[in-house]
């Protein structure tokens, strides 16, 4: 595949004109200059982070961009409320990649634009807080890692409880071998989803642009009930995209392993049938050198709850049979739960005595000082790029996996390809649209 | 020009009296010469009369009033809605022509009044719009699509209801604060903000309206305090599938469930925006408060400032000014129904002109609070939310 920086894109896809230029390094900054924003994407997450951005001494959000232009208000809205400067409104977030101004974009954008969008932002000389998943699927998040180490970003991905103070205390526990040696840990994400309806294809709204919002992804017939989460064409699913958090807090406790050796996998279509082609039940295997971490995830057992608002930044524990998003580690010496959201934890010795509590607070305001903080310092972020990588790279096999008859995988991290399927192999990477595609060479 | 004139009369009864202009009734509508008696009867007790005039001549059966009393026996320390149900006369809930009004107040005494010099009687009055029982087109998807359900198509018949015709207004919304807003309940710091809102916090919890903020819909109202005002005066929300009809219309205006042979059909069912298909600014027309200065207001817009462009039952500010809260649910994917999300509709003065369209919905958290939302009330039969 031919490189492409960005100006070519932009002219290949845009029409736009304009000059090659060498990108510039970030932006030289003062002490007290605020750091100067940019959001893609003003779903709820994009304009829950603009306001949190916006509210911030050392930061301005300058730009909002949406493809879907009945989102501007909300977010506008709250951004004029937490700042005195009112931002720009776009559809195309790629206008605002020329501003040399904005050091920092925010990619709340769904899962088939965090690669592109990232990749652009990163070859414009702009750091980046992309949401997790961290990519739509395992060549793209190599390039984002690829992109972010040749154009020097700093890549944060929204993998906010790595950030949250109770969760070192629980990996410094857990190396410190006070649960023994770990060799099995259960990741839970048991949740309750609706059913997509089922409504014919219709004419796109006006003030949508459908075109960049499908951008890399197939440019499918419109539907205003299909959710771009249930679709393989623009997601890794609502299972990758909520149980990453408990599997990367599964990974980080137990020091950061890199691949998986094989994942098995079964998954299917139970209960949510209509309209969706991600599995409504998953229950994975992850066999890692000297770790087996398990997935269990549904989307249909309302009896199993997120951990509630009000035990999330106090000092209470959810009801841990019930808890939808909880982590189980088990070592040789002792066990314990792990609660995401502030959830806390609670290690039990063999004897199934309980022997440590830990009270949890999220990690969200953290997250985002170490992101700031690094802007400024250049160093790596809590949740790197590698990081997100590595922790939604596990999901994206077992989604190949039950794309290819829930066949049990190898994988070699070294290549990230599979050994033992070719068919595994076409899933590594998508097809993409003429004009949107992402460089070999990025 | 501002309209309103309060007067408390206080004593043995105290009613708010508001006189408003004909032209724009935009809160409690007009009413007057309000009396309060205790009568004995001889079988059921005491009762209480409450004569008043409902002075606004635009009452109609199409735009009626809805009419609620207050009550206190505290010295209007503490208020209590007077229960619909132990009302009878002329008066009272759905009130469709002026003139003098006489209600009667059955079982006062279960109250545990016995003397009328303990009670304290108010008496207002929201003007509503009739939407009759029938058909209509809905094109939005309950819930944004997302309805639990599995149910994506409404029950296209909905039974008569009335809605209020103007968003609820700073006004109002300061007069429920002084009622019950005691230790700050309702109300946030935000809404101080001139600009924006404009109800002032005095001390000792009470609240003062900023001047010539009295006719601008309320702002900065979670859905808990939408829901908190209207249960006050025995309104609810209105669901998605009332508020949509209330822009388009029925299939009949006049409604398609009577033997009426007598029928009006509706030229535009399908429409997109309440006055027809034009967009809000066609032809240099601005047709309702949406983004940008150029429709006349930089902000908000007092209600019913594009009265012209009301949906064909009356009702107004429905594109634009402040979005508004129902009832609906909308189920989230990712929270399991825990935030409890829920819809609002009609666009605001910060949207985009097709974003204050029929259908075009967005999810709030139900605390959320923002200058760009705000509510109305709906008289009708108990409706569950989907």
């Amino acid at each position: 595949m031919d490189t492409l920086n960005r100006r070519a894109f932009l002219r290949s896809s845009l029409g736009v004109a304009g000059t090659l230029a060498l990108w510039p390094p970030a932006r030289a900054r003062g002490a007290n200059d605020k750091i100067v924003v940019g959001v893609m994407g003003l779903g709820g997450r994009g304009t829950y982070l603009a306001e949190k951005f916006a509210e911030r001494s050392d930061a301005e959000v300058a730009y909002l961009c949406d493809p879907n232009t009945r989102r501007f208000a909300r977010a506008r809205e709250a951004v004029e409320e937490a700042q005195d400067r009112p931002p720009k409104m776009l559809q195309d977030f790629r206008k605002m990649l020329d501003d040399k101004s904005v050091d920092v974009i925010i990619n709340a954008t769904p899962d088939h634009w965090h690669a592109l969008g990232s990749i652009l932002a990163c070859q414009a000389g702009k750091d980046v807080f992309v949401e997790k998943p961290l990519a739509h699927n395992i060549w793209e998040g190599r390039k984002m890692v690829e992109a972010a180490r040749k154009h020097q970003r700093v890549v944060q991905v929204g993998m906010q409880s790595r950030s949250a103070p109770y969760v070192q205390k629980a990996r410094d526990y857990i190396l410190a071998g006070k649960l023994g040696e770990v060799y099995l840990v259960r990741v839970y994400n048991m949740m309750q989803h609706p059913k997509q309806a089922d409504t014919p294809d219709g004419p796109v709204p006006d003030g949508f642009d459908y075109e960049l919002w499908c951008g890399p992804a197939p440019k499918r017939p419109y539907n205003p009930s299909r959710q771009w989460l249930n679709q393989w064409d623009y997601s890794c699913g609502p299972i990758a995209g909520d149980a990453v958090h408990q599997f990367d807090l599964a990974r980080f406790l137990t020091g950061d392993i890199p691949y998986p050796k094989a994942v098995s996998q079964t998954g299917a279509i139970r209960v949510l049938r209509g309209g969706r082609d991600m599995p409504d039940t998953q229950m994975a295997l992850f066999e890692y050198d000297n770790l087996t971490i398990t997935l269990d995830a549904t989307l249909w057992t309302p009896y199993m709850k997120k951990i509630p608002a009000g035990i999330r930044d106090s000092d209470q524990f959810p009801n841990w049979p019930f808890c939808a998003t909880k982590v189980e580690v088990l070592g040789t010496e002792g066990f314990m739960y792990f609660g995401r959201h502030g959830g806390g934890w609670q290690a039990y010795d063999r004897d199934g005595e309980l022997v440590h509590s830990e009270y949890g607070r999220q990690g969200d305001k953290e997250h985002q000082d170490n992101f700031v903080e690094c802007v400024r310092s250049r160093k790596r972020a809590t949740s790197d790029v590698e990081i997100g990588h590595l922790s939604v790279l596990p999901f994206h096999i077992a989604n190949i996996s039950y794309r290819v008859g829930n066949q049990r995988l190898e994988f070699d991290g070294a290549t990230e390809s599979f050994t033992n399927c070719d068919e595994a192999n076409q899933y590594l990477k998508r097809q993409y649209r003429p004009g949107w595609t992402i460089p070999e060479n990025v | 020009m501002k309209r309103q004139r309060r007067l408390c009369c206080i004593g043995v009864c105290s009613a708010v009296v508001l006189a408003l202009g004909a032209a724009a009734p935009a809160r409690w509508l007009a009413t007057d010469g309000v009396k309060v008696r205790l009568e004995p009867t001889e079988l059921g007790g005491p009762k209480i009369v409450v004569e008043y005039d409902l002075k606004d001549p635009n009452v109609t059966p199409e735009s009626p009033a809805y009419v609620f009393l207050r009550y206190s026996q505290d010295s209007g320390d503490t208020w209590q809605l007077v229960p619909m149900d132990a009302l009878r006369g002329n008066g009272f809930d759905i009130v469709d022509k002026p003139g003098h009004k006489e209600v009667l107040w059955w079982g006062i005494d279960q109250t545990g009044v016995a003397d009328l010099a303990q009670i304290e009687v108010r008496v207002r009055a929201i003007a509503m719009a009739k939407v009759p029982a029938g058909r209509f087109t809905m094109k939005s998807l309950p819930g944004g699509g997302l309805d639990e359900s599995g149910a994506t198509r409404p029950d296209p018949n909905l039974p008569l209801y009335y809605i209020a015709k103007y968003e609820t207004t700073i006004a109002m919304y300061a007069d429920y604060l002084n009622e019950v807003g005691g230790e700050g309940a309702g109300w946030n710091a935000r809404m101080a903000r001139p600009e924006r809102c404009g109800i002032i916090q005095e001390g000792n919890h009470t609240y003062s309206v900023s001047p010539g903020r009295e006719d601008y819909p309320v702002t900065y109202v979670s859905w808990y305090d939408a829901m908190g005002f209207l249960r006050w005066c025995g309104l609810r929300l209105p669901t998605e599938a009332e508020w949509e009809k209330a822009v388009r219309g029925g299939l009949y205006l006049d409604g398609d469930r009577t033997a009426d042979i007598h029928r009006d059909p509706n030229p535009l069912p399908e429409r997109r925006y309440p006055w027809g298909d034009e967009d809000p600014n066609a032809d240099g027309v601005y047709r309702c408060n949406f983004d940008g200065a150029d429709d006349g207001f930089e902000r908000l817009a007092p209600v019913g400032s594009f009265q012209r462009f009301a949906s064909p039952y009356g009702v107004c500010d429905l594109a634009g000014n402040v979005a508004e809260w129902t009832l609906d649910w909308y189920s989230t994917s990712y929270h399991a129904g825990l935030d409890g999300f829920r819809m609002v509709r009609g666009g605001s003065w910060m949207a985009v002109p097709e974003g204050c369209d029929a259908v075009t919905g967005a999810t709030q958290l139900p605390l959320q609070e923002s200058s760009i939302m705000g509510f109305r009330g709906v008289r009708g039969p108990a409706a569950t939310p989907r």
